[in-house]
């Protein structure tokens, strides 16, 4: 039985990572719809909403606010 | 008489064997190769060491406080692109990690997940979920000690 009074354990120090004997996909391209957000893509294509950044930073020369992404934009979307 | 009746009756037989060639339909074109199974997980592992397969050396789901925890995950079929995501949570439902990985396997894979961290590990109950492509495929429960 867990005493909630307990505080909670810390977990900020775990480091995750993974590795597989499956070939990585070729870069794929996704075209921005109305509603979009870096965010939204990331948890749609990686499974994960916290891997923007990876589309960010690979999208950096047509992207200067991160916040901001225009219907129409073409965004490159490397493998993680 | 018999063998003239015998001679006609050979001649019948190639006539008839010309006109079968003449009509033979067009050989039927080869079946359709089936389409590639869709990439499914298979088995899950967990272990504290890999070997250079990527499954674990000794399956188990009892660690200690100071292992590197891994989870070796056997898929199979093909896809263009899959992802895969592991998310450790803890007994309080506490999330540990969450690691996605993207893959496009052409046949049988396998892909490993692991966790290490830099204090102990608090004792109790821990639990991974596989997930595919946004969908649970697969859980693991162990516990550390």
């Amino acid at each position: 039985m867990t005493d909630p009074n307990e505080p909670l354990p810390d977990f900020s120090d775990v480091q995750g990572g993974s590795s597989s004997t499956a070939p990585k996909p070729q870069e794929q391209t996704y075209t921005v719809v109305k509603g979009d957000s870096l965010s939204k893509i990331a948890k749609a294509l990686y499974g994960s909403a916290g891997k923007w950044k990876v589309i960010y930073e690979a999208n950096k020369d047509m992207i200067k606010n991160p916040d901001l992404i225009y219907p129409g934009q073409v965004l490159r979307i490397p493998p993680v | 008489m018999r063998t003239h009746f015998l001679h006609r009756a050979a001649a019948a037989a190639t006539v008839l064997s010309v006109v079968a060639v003449g009509c033979k339909k067009a050989a039927p074109p080869p079946p359709a190769a089936p389409p590639p199974a869709p990439v499914a997980v298979a088995s899950v592992d967990l272990g504290k060491q890999l070997g250079p397969d990527k499954r674990v050396v000794q399956a188990m789901t009892t660690f200690g406080v100071r292992d590197t925890i891994y989870a070796s995950v056997a898929t199979t079929g093909t896809a263009t692109s899959a992802v895969l995501t592991a998310l450790w949570t803890f007994q309080t439902g506490q999330k540990v990690d969450s690691t996605a990985t993207t893959i496009a396997p052409t046949g049988p894979a396998q892909t490993e997940f692991h966790i290490v961290k830099a204090s102990p590990w608090p004792k109790g109950k821990y639990k991974v979920a596989i997930w595919l492509d946004g969908q649970v495929a697969g859980e693991k429960e162990f516990e550390v000690k």
